[in-house]
């Protein structure tokens, strides 16, 4: 029996459900990889379909209730907190936002297929006072399409997944080489990356005490103290630093007109 | 953003640490006014 497929055999179900209950949370694992591997251990009669499906299915909707019932409490702390440990978490929060403003609660039930979505569509139904019997139908009918789909195609690619797998142990050291090259050329982007934006760093920093000092002395009223967090001032009881404004990050161009230029502006996020 | 307003003609200055070190520096802070807080639309 292929590796694998032996894994699968011994360790699928409790596999399947921690994976994609990580996923649920917000883990940046691939599940859906995990359920083709597990359509085609289904195919291949080393995992029960219902089963599995059962087990994938629970999974992803226990992560979801716990993230529903956190983003209901904990609002956008939970998910600015989350958007990092997405792999997209400069996109996350924005697209899933967008896609809920749009489509509402009908987004629930593909919200998996869409990377960034997937992690956010639970906590932001919390957030948004959806109720919960709504969400926990909509998630089931979201969690069973997703798992189905990814099942079925590894159910229906079970023959080439092992062929691929063969090869891939057969060209195990030409594999080590294209990993190695891969690891490599993304180094180096993220260098390229680096160096493009180090002039950002340019942009004086000051502490927390130089800018209360100047605050307290006869200087104060050319300092204008900005708030530019973009999800900062959703929650009822939210705080800025007194006197501060805030602007939407968002809608730069035309926030820039209200700011004055005769003073010298601080800004700050979390 | 800084550096986006400073290429623009402002004087921007990045606070270090942001409203967590403010805070935890004891300085003052305000509630967030109702007029400013941006409501989410709710399913309701």
């Amino acid at each position: 029996m292929h590796p694998l497929l032996s894994m699968l055999a011994r360790h699928g179900y409790a596999l399947t459900f921690l994976l994609l209950l990580a996923e649920s949370i917000g883990f940046p694992f691939p599940a859906a990889i995990a359920l083709v591997a597990c359509g085609a251990g289904v195919a291949s009669h080393t995992l029960s379909g219902p089963g599995v499906l059962l087990t994938a299915v629970v999974g992803l909707i226990l992560g979801d209730i716990i993230q529903f019932w956190l983003g209901r409490y904990a609002g956008w702390a939970l998910l600015g907190f989350l958007c990092r440990l997405s792999l997209n978490p400069e996109t996350c929060i924005l697209r899933s936002a967008e896609s809920f403003y749009k489509r509402g609660k009908v987004t629930l039930i593909v919200a998996k297929f869409i990377p960034g979505v997937n992690t956010m569509a639970a906590p932001l139904a919390g957030s948004m006072k959806m109720r919960f019997a709504q969400f926990l139908r909509l998630d089931v009918a979201g969690a069973s399409l997703y798992c189905t789909t990814y099942l079925t195609v590894g159910y229906l690619s079970r023959d080439f997944l092992a062929a691929t797998l063969d090869s891939m142990h057969a060209a195990s050291r030409v594999m080590e080489s294209i990993i190695t090259v891969a690891l490599l050329i993304y180094a180096i982007y993220r260098l390229a990356q680096f160096l493009k934006y180090r002039r950002y760093n340019i942009v004086p920093r000051v502490q927390v005490q130089q800018l209360a000092a100047r605050l307290a002395s006869n200087d104060a009223a050319s300092v204008q103290i900005v708030d530019v967090r973009s999800h900062g001032y959703y929650d009822v009881g939210a705080e800025r630093i007194k006197g501060s404004i805030r602007i939407e990050p968002n809608n730069l161009e035309e926030e820039i007109k209200n700011l004055p230029k005769d003073k010298d502006i601080y800004l700050y996020c979390t | 953003m800084a550096h986006l307003l400073r290429e623009k003609g402002f004087k921007a200055f990045v606070i270090v640490g942001g409203l967590t070190a403010w805070r935890k520096a004891g300085e003052p802070l305000e509630s967030v006014p109702k007029n400013d807080l941006v409501k989410l639309p709710t399913f309701s």
